[in-house]
């Protein structure tokens, strides 16, 4: 047992050195890196692009309308009993905006992109594939961590306002087919107390968790080992532990800008 | 006096407190095709990683073109590291890009040359494997030797002075074997490549080794010209070319320990 908490006090301590090494080592790469002329390059970070972003639009679409919709029921049935039906509206948008939307999306995103990131990266670690960069001189981290992050970093905060939207339309849907609500007055009551500073603190949050998703699922991939069952538990590992550590700094986010009154 | 390419001098590595590789020291000269056998496990590959600058010796030094590679920063490692190509035991192509991108690779990444002269460097270096009508094919697609030689063209298309090998002939049928072999004696006796190949096929240590060194358990135990190993009364050496069970390399001798274990 003891032997138990001192193991995973261990991995923990060395999987934080490392992942802080690993943030070091791109912010090196993106900011240092092109003064000794070694640049990024951009078709590879705008196929990352691609592929981290357009492919989860769909996703991220349903499970943002659908959450607008379960929102705007569930707010409709408490908000009915005190006759303020219309202030499902409101509810729903800052509610999303503010939490929701940059959450769920991160949490969609790491199970979509970040696992796939470990299991890729992982799969060429085990394959010799990362070794045979460094021998060619070519740095793996400049070369596959570098351009996954920047395209989580700018796609996952465009996600999250493609959520905000969808889930606004969700309790729109609601809104005004089942609670009768008029459109006009719908969308008049959303934009009255819905304030810029809901949607950029949520938009804050997803940059923090786009690094969150782009360095756990980098490092992992990068330090796999012991063949393909390795793979299999540094995917696994890439999203259980984005998993955590988002909710975690999701709550700490929430209280700085709260008790800051951002 | 030919030029020492790559030298070990007093090399030493540990693994989990076990000794993997244990005081090895070689010259190895321009030009000339060096071959280390061993059985699995002798810790041959844990030897090239020595060499390429993927591991640091615990002791020892290992100087590439009398250059120390222990005790370089990591740029002028990259820049050792331009001059020599490494085929791998399992290719090691990434396999997101084509052969031809493969290839293209290292030329894209340490040279400023124009896409359409990278093209023709590449075309070249895959005419030379034999492998034009595959360029656009995924690594996937290809066989297992086919692989080899993609390895090959990309461990070769920045025209380096050493090129080391990993088990260049393991898996494949004696066939493609032989040709892989020719291909790598091709490479150092037209383009004067100094070769370093692990193996632990013999025929090939007899078809293409200018010196071989013999490892076991990590130590160097024989080192000499093909002909001096055939003659060798080294019972290493006599136990490995006739590939008999029983001599001093003895699987089973680790093992006996197990008795105590049982009977605790
Ligand atoms: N990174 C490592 N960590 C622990 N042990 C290793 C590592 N790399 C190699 N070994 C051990 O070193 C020994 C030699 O391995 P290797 O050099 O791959 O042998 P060979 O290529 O001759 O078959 C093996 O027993 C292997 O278990
Ligand atoms: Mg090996």
């Amino acid at each position: 047992m003891v032997f138990y908490i001192k193991r995973t006090i261990r991995e923990f301590s060395q999987g934080i050195k490392g992942i802080i090494g690993l943030f070091l080592n791109i912010l090196y790469w993106i900011f240092l890196g092109p003064l000794k002329k070694r640049f990024i390059r951009a078709e590879s970070v705008f196929y990352q692009m691609r592929f981290a972003g357009l492919r989860s639009i769909v996703l991220v679409f349903f499970v943002a309308i659908f959450t607008g919709i379960v929102l705007a029921m569930q707010s409709a049935y408490q908000l009915e009993k005190m006759g303020a039906v219309i202030y499902v509206a409101s509810l729903v948008a800052v509610s999303l905006c503010r939490e929701l939307s940059p959450v769920l999306t991160a949490l969609v995103v790491a199970g979509r992109v970040g696992s796939s990131i470990a299991a890729q990266l992982g799969t060429m670690k085990v394959t010799e594939q990362i070794e045979a960069l460094e021998t060619m001189a070519i740095n793996p981290v400049r070369f596959l961590a570098v351009p996954r992050f920047l395209a989580l970093f700018f796609m996952l905060p465009c996600l999250t306002i493609l959520s905000d939207l969808s889930g606004i339309l969700g309790g729109f849907l609601v809104g005004t087919r089942s609670l009768r609500i008029n459109p006009y007055l719908y969308m008049q009551t959303t934009f009255k107390y819905l304030q810029l500073k809901d949607i950029y603190t949520g938009v804050a949050k997803s940059f923090v968790f786009a690094i969150i998703i782009a360095l756990v699922a980098c490092y992992e991939g990068l330090n796999t080992t012991r063949g393909a069952e390795g793979v299999g538990r540094a995917t696994t590992r890439s999203v259980v532990i984005s998993f955590i550590l988002i909710l975690f700094a999701d709550c700490f986010l929430t209280a700085i800008f709260y008790f800051s009154k951002i | 006096m030919k030029k020492e390419m790559v030298s070990l001098v007093g090399v030493s590595k540990s693994f989990d407190g076990r000794k993997i590789i244990n005081n090895v020291s070689f010259d190895i000269v321009q030009g000339e095709t060096f071959v280390i056998m061993g059985c699995s496990g002798s810790g041959k590959s844990t030897l090239l990683r020595l060499m390429t600058g993927i591991l640091k010796p615990d002791e020892g030094r290992v100087f590439i073109k009398g250059k120390d590679i222990t005790t370089v920063g990591p740029e002028e490692l990259d820049e050792v590291r331009k001059s020599f190509g490494m085929l791998f035991q399992y290719s090691a192509l990434l396999d997101s890009l084509t052969v031809n991108e493969n290839v293209a690779l290292p030329l894209k990444e340490h040279t400023k040359l124009d896409e359409n002269i990278v093209r023709i460097i590449v075309k070249m270096k895959l005419s030379l494997m034999g492998l034009r009508e595959f360029q656009n094919h995924y690594p996937a697609q290809i066989s297992g030797g086919m692989r080899k030689r993609v390895g090959l063209a990309r461990a070769i298309a920045l025209d380096p002075d050493i090129v080391f090998y990993d088990e260049p002939t393991s898996g494949l049928d004696p066939v493609v074997g032989g040709v892989i072999n020719r291909l790598i004696m091709d490479l150092s006796k037209k383009l004067f490549i100094t070769s370093v190949v692990v193996t632990h096929d013999m025929s090939s240590v007899f078809r293409i080794a200018d010196r071989a060194a013999m490892i076991h358990k990590g130590s160097v135990v024989e080192i000499g010209t093909p002909q001096q190993i055939k003659t060798s009364d080294n019972p290493y050496l006599r136990q490995f070319i006739n590939g008999s069970p029983n001599g001093p390399i003895d699987f089973f001798r680790e093992d006996l320990g197990i008795f105590e274990e049982l009977s605790l």
